[in-house]
């Protein structure tokens, strides 16, 4: 039987990884205003690499996860620059984007399926343990970990935006791209740094669910979607709207794991989206959705 | 009848199967605009209402098409009046949610549709007494049904509602100041679109003989989609080639000598870069190639 603080242990486990994910896509939404899909191939990519460097190649873990990290930053770099640039040259509307993402998110999905298999692959070190007791609950070291990666991400980020000239340039091209042009910003540079850093997070977050509860290749667009409607019900762009959002949605989805069953916890989510788009389609911020325009 | 015989008809019965789903969201995505990813759990719903109706209570094919297509209608028509309060990229993500709820829901509610189980023993058509046990028969049935969804398609989109549809994907904005009820033509191009989708869903289900979730994920309504955007918007041969062109791929691969898994994961990367190289050809919009932009 799970008691109260358990349940509040597995709400804040599972929300610190909802964050990272969603800030790690807002970020990119931020500047480019279309929905990165294939940034679920990303995550994925964060712990396969990791697997393949820790498990295949034997490098000791302190080595392989930051390469792990750094080969899925360039992954998603690259995927700004050979793809989504030359797209943006053309003038596409954010549709064709989206649609773009999601046939690259196949492709890349399907690579994983080639080089590692379907099956689950594991890169946890030990057994799996009961985890540490705390006031009769019990939390794992890995959950632990996450819970304090979560946090120290998602300050140094907020930082990172507020304080930083890349950061400074990042909300000018956000609120208006043609106008920081004019301005001198290189919006495709900043771009550029923003699918950088958001695929860093991702591959982070990947990483962390992978030592949690291991990987398959489809694991990434369960955890992104979570992560895309956390975004959209906190109010699209809004940092503090994102972790209401993420807070909601995880204890929703954890309340109706404990009364009725862990299965229905996808459709929660899309519940939860469904509902704030009829009563609340602004979201917690209050800023306003996309709707069509003149 | 030779196995080389039996398996070319396979594959015809498959590739007409697909017309039907492909058209019927051409009708959605390419002639009204509304890019739908939801189109596999309106395919599935057929599968599921004739499946339960013909396994349970012996009902006839005559019977459970129309039920099927009402039932699936009914359902389309609810999640239109909810997705319609979007636009574009968040049409997408919604109607993406859609399709996640009612999979978990073929996926989970045990008691009516077991599951991951699936529902074994489907019994063939039969139809003013003949059972259709062949693939012969079967496929000229198939024949039939995709022909007269042609036929109603190729009225629909060329009758004033069809010529409506079309402007209201050119400019929603335009065609309300004329007068026209934009929100109630996508609602009944959204419903008619799933309605055909069941027909599928139905035939599907009585020429395999048993159906499991897995065959109505999000991966099949990207499939979909991935035909009707190949085979180009408002191209109903064109979505007929695509979808011959989709099934055959894998096959010919498998003809090559490309073990079995290799060539699902190859023909799903081929056809995300085929979709990836359609949106460079689309990148100024679905419509853009054909209007003059001043």
């Amino acid at each position: 039987m799970l008691s109260l603080i358990q349940l509040i242990l597995n709400i804040i486990a599972f929300l610190s990884i909802i964050i990272i994910i969603s800030y790690s896509f807002t970020l990119i939404y931020y500047t480019t205003k279309f929905f990165h899909l294939a940034h679920a191939a990303i995550i994925v990519f964060g712990a396969y690499f990791t697997y393949l460097f820790s498990q295949q190649m034997q490098i000791g873990l302190w080595f392989a996860i930051p390469l792990a990290i750094i080969l899925a930053t360039v992954m998603g770099a690259l995927i700004e620059i050979v793809l989504y640039n030359p797209l943006r040259k053309r003038g596409a509307i954010p549709l064709v984007f989206l649609i773009t993402s999601l046939g690259l998110y196949i492709i890349l999905q399907n690579i994983i399926s080639l080089l590692w298999g379907d099956d689950t692959k594991s890169i946890r070190t030990g057994p799996v343990e009961i985890g540490n007791e705390f006031l009769g609950a019990y939390i794992t070291d890995i959950q632990i970990i996450t819970i304090g990666v979560s946090i120290v991400l998602f300050v140094a980020t907020l930082l990172f935006i507020k304080y930083t000239a890349v950061g400074k340039n990042m909300r000018a091209v956000s609120s208006n791209a043609e106008l920081s042009n004019i301005f001198g910003i290189n919006s495709d540079a900043v771009i550029l740094w923003s699918f950088a850093v958001g695929s860093a997070l991702a591959a982070i977050a990947g990483i962390l669910v992978a030592f949690d509860t291991d990987m398959t290749p489809t694991m990434g667009f369960n955890l992104l979607l979570y992560g895309v409607v956390a975004m959209i019900i906190g109010g699209v762009g809004s940092i503090t709207g994102l972790i209401g959002g993420a807070f909601l949605l995880a204890t929703a989805q954890h309340l109706g794991a404990y009364y009725i069953d862990s299965k229905w916890m996808d459709a929660i989510a899309y519940i939860i989206l469904i509902l704030f788009l009829i009563w609340k389609p602004l979201g917690f911020s209050g800023r306003r959705l996309k709707k069509v325009e003149i | 009848m030779s196995s080389v015989l039996e398996y070319l008809l396979h594959i015809l019965i498959l590739i007409v199967i697909y017309i039907i789903l492909a058209q019927s969201l051409n009708l959605v995505a390419g002639y009204s605009g509304m890019i739908s990813l939801a189109h596999a759990a309106f395919y599935g719903i057929g599968a599921y209402t004739t499946a339960l109706l013909s396994v349970n209570f012996n009902f006839p094919f005559v019977a459970t098409l129309p039920i099927a297509m009402v039932l699936s209608g009914i359902l389309a028509f609810i999640v239109s009046v909810i997705a319609l309060r979007t636009v574009d990229d968040y049409f997408i993500i919604i109607t993406l949610g859609i399709q996640v709820v009612i999979f978990s829901l073929m996926n989970n509610w045990m008691t009516l549709t077991r599951g991951p189980l699936g529902i074994p023993g489907i019994p063939p058509i039969s139809l003013f007494g003949f059972e259709i046990n062949d693939k012969i028969p079967f496929l000229i049935l198939c024949i039939i049904l995709a022909g007269i969804v042609y036929y109603l398609l190729k009225n629909i989109t060329s009758s004033p509602f069809g010529r409506v549809l079309k402007a209201l994907s050119e400019d929603e904005i335009f065609t309300q100041s004329l007068g026209k009820n934009v929100y109630q033509a996508k609602i009944i191009s959204f419903t008619l679109g799933a309605m055909f989708a069941s027909i599928s869903g139905v035939l599907y289900a009585h020429y395999i003989s048993y159906i499991d979730p897995t065959s109505f994920t999000i991966d099949e309504s990207i499939f979909i989609l991935s035909i009707v955007i190949i085979g180009g918007m408002r191209n109903l041969w064109g979505s007929a080639v695509a979808a011959a062109f989709l099934i055959i791929l894998p096959e010919l691969l498998r003809f090559l000598g490309m073990p079995n898994n290799i060539a699902a994961n190859m023909r799903q990367i081929i056809y995300g870069a085929i979709l990836i190289f359609a949106m460079f050809k689309y990148s100024k919009g679905f419509v853009a190639e054909r209007t003059n932009s001043a």
